[in-house]
């Protein structure tokens, strides 16, 4: 287990601010904020690579501030994957063998297990610069998983890589999570990887954590406007909420939330996808109290579905809904819809980071 | 625009070359042959070479650490150290002869102190190294300092969270990387040495190396006879220098 207890350094310009995490034994945790927000030098504070100014990082229970990195028994890949130029990729991956007294046939063992398992017999003795993006990470990552550390660190381990290499990686890291059944902590500013991969994370805002918890309840619970934005919340609207009902700013309308605190100033969101169509009988609505009229007044494609914009009254929502929905109930910009969701799809939060304790 | 640049190109090309040509052609290949047969002056080029080689050995031992903490750390004053650094290729060398000469003369403590350690620098090899070093140290730290300044500091730090220390992480890959680098100080900072002139002639005249040579043999005989001391002096630092546009071409490729 990894405890980051009231962990502070500052930077000229930058600062991280009492840091309180927990990283229980076998998560997959994942470190989550955007560019610059110092989930990047979190990671290197676990490392040792960076000391910290106040506060302790414990190992189960053991104070590391006195520990150097190359004795923590850790392993980091980068986001950049930090191969060494001079060496083949065996000789890469069996780099730091002789640190954690793996002796040679052991390692050598190790290796081809690794380079069978990774896919990576073909390439043993190629030099790093003639290696694919896909490729790399998993030298980055043999190398580091040979030594069978405690906990394997990522920094950011998908933004590098090509769109084609992407989903692989993603399965191969939930393989290695799986099969080896090791700690892993990951830094991400991509939502998206996080809920496929990670059961637990942190988000982490201008050097403080905004929320920390399951990355199930991260994502339908977010407690703070810049957690809500950053997991993919829309419908974000300026409200007050009293009492099991939302009265959004600037409107008459009330909107029935099952959320329970009261909240003076506030927020309410809706993820796209759970405002569904009345419409034509489009989807079921049960027995919701949040039925609205409107306007269609912008249709975006995104893909796999297509962005609705409507208008009612003062409020304006987004729904996603199936593409195929163009076509069957002739969605278009000026056509009118009814629309609805449920008072559990209705989500408040405050204005400020809640600066949440222990998780 | 190229043609252009190619026209205030050859000025500076010209100057370069043809005082060079006009005196390495100037004496004849006899005289040349005869000059090699000159022991004084065999022993004069050898000097220079080997008291150059020496120096260029301990700017390696003693400028790598320095280039190593100016690449990588920031600390107060570092711009000041770096101006230090700097500061031999700026001032005149017969200036920093007589600076070490003030230090290192028998009037000043130190050189009583040095003399009692049995250290002589003036009219000595060690006096020549120092004023080499001197002149030198200025290529070989910042030649150095760009080739560590070249391997990412991630590098070094995925090989400490692999396990290795601060010196084995420096021996399997900041060295492997920066070894060319290090040759590349090493010749340049040689190569500086073995033209050296104004500093070594006021902290030693004898014993002689080729540049204090061929001034005498000027001063003394005319051009005739210091011409074919000084075109084997210009052979061997051609020689010099192609090794070292070879070394770095190969460095840069390394890198690639």
């Amino acid at each position: 287990m990894i405890r980051l207890d009231n962990i502070s350094l500052t930077f000229p310009g930058f600062a991280i601010e009492n840091i309180d995490l927990t990283i229980r034994e076998k998560d997959f945790f994942a470190l989550i904020g955007p560019t610059g927000s110092g989930k990047s030098v979190l990671l290197e504070i676990i490392m040792g690579l960076i000391p910290f100014h106040s506060g302790r990082l414990l190992f189960n229970k053991k104070d590391m501030a006195q520990t150097p990195v190359e004795k923590r028994r850790l392993a980091l890949v980068y986001q950049d994957f930090a191969l060494f130029p001079h060496l083949s990729v065996a000789h890469n991956i069996l780099y730091g063998i002789r640190y954690h007294g793996i002796k040679k046939n052991e390692g050598h063992r190790r290796l081809d297990d690794l380079a069978n398992s990774l896919g990576l017999k073909r390439i043993l003795d190629r030099k790093p610069h003639n290696l694919s993006g896909g490729e790399k990470q998993r030298v980055a990552l043999a190398r580091a998983l040979i030594l069978n550390p405690a906990v394997l660190l990522l920094d950011e381990p998908l933004s590098a890589l090509d769109p084609e290499f992407h989903g692989e990686a993603k399965n191969l890291l939930k393989q290695i999570h799986q099969d080896m059944g090791m700690t892993i902590v990951m830094v991400s500013h991509n939502f998206g990887d996080v809920m496929y991969l990670a059961n637990r994370g942190a988000v982490i805002h201008q050097g403080r954590i905004c929320q920390t918890g399951d990355i199930t309840s991260l994502f339908e619970k977010p407690d703070s406007l810049f957690t809500a934005r950053f997991v993919g919340m829309k419908n974000i609207m300026p409200a007050r909420i009293l009492q099991g009902n939302v009265r959004v700013e600037g409107s008459d309308a009330v909107i029935a939330t099952s959320a329970v605190p009261d909240i003076d100033q506030g927020y309410m969101g809706i993820r796209p996808e759970d405002i569904v169509l009345l419409s034509q009988g489009a989807d079921n609505p049960g027995n919701s109290p949040n039925r609205f009229c409107g306007t269609i007044t912008r249709v975006a494609s995104q893909g796999m579905f297509v962005e609705v914009h409507i208008e009612s009254g003062s409020l304006n929502f987004e729904a996603a809904w199936p593409r195929r929905y163009l076509r069957d109930f002739q969605i278009a910009p000026g056509r009118d819809a009814t629309i609805a969701f449920s008072p559990q799809s209705v989500h408040v939060f405050q204005d400020y980071p809640v600066i949440s304790g222990p998780a | 625009m190229g043609r252009l640049f190619i026209v205030f190109s050859l000025p500076v090309i010209l100057l370069l070359t043809v005082p060079l040509i006009k005196m390495t052609t100037g004496p004849s290949l006899a005289m040349l042959w005869e000059t090699l047969g000159d022991k004084d002056v065999l022993l004069a080029i050898a000097r220079s070479l080997g008291l150059s080689l020496t120096a260029g050995l301990l700017a390696f031992a003693l400028g790598t650490p320095l280039s190593y903490l100016l690449a990588r750390k920031e600390f107060p004053g570092k711009k000041i150290i770096e101006g230090i650094v700097d500061l031999p290729v700026m001032i005149p060398h017969p200036v920093v002869g007589i600076a070490i000469l003030s230090l290192a003369g028998r009037t000043h403590p130190f050189g009583r102190f040095l003399s009692s350690m049995g250290i002589e620098i003036m009219g000595t090899r060690t006096g020549i190294v120092t004023v080499l070093i001197f002149v030198g140290i200025p290529f070989y730290v910042n030649t150095v300092k760009a080739g560590f300044e070249s391997v990412p500091a991630r590098l070094e730090y995925a090989s400490r969270t692999l396990g290795a220390g601060t010196f084995e992480t420096f021996r399997r890959v900041t060295l492997p990387l920066t070894w060319r680098h290090m040759v590349l100080g090493i010749i340049m900072c040689t190569a500086r040495a073995i033209s050296e002139f104004g500093a070594v002639v006021i902290v030693a005249y004898h014993p002689m190396t080729a540049p204090v040579m061929i001034y005498e043999r000027f001063t003394a005989y005319g051009l005739k006879y210091s011409q074919p001391v000084a075109v084997w002096l210009i052979l061997l630092s051609l020689t010099l220098f192609i090794l070292l546009r070879l070394m770095s071409k190969s460095a840069v490729q390394y890198h690639r």
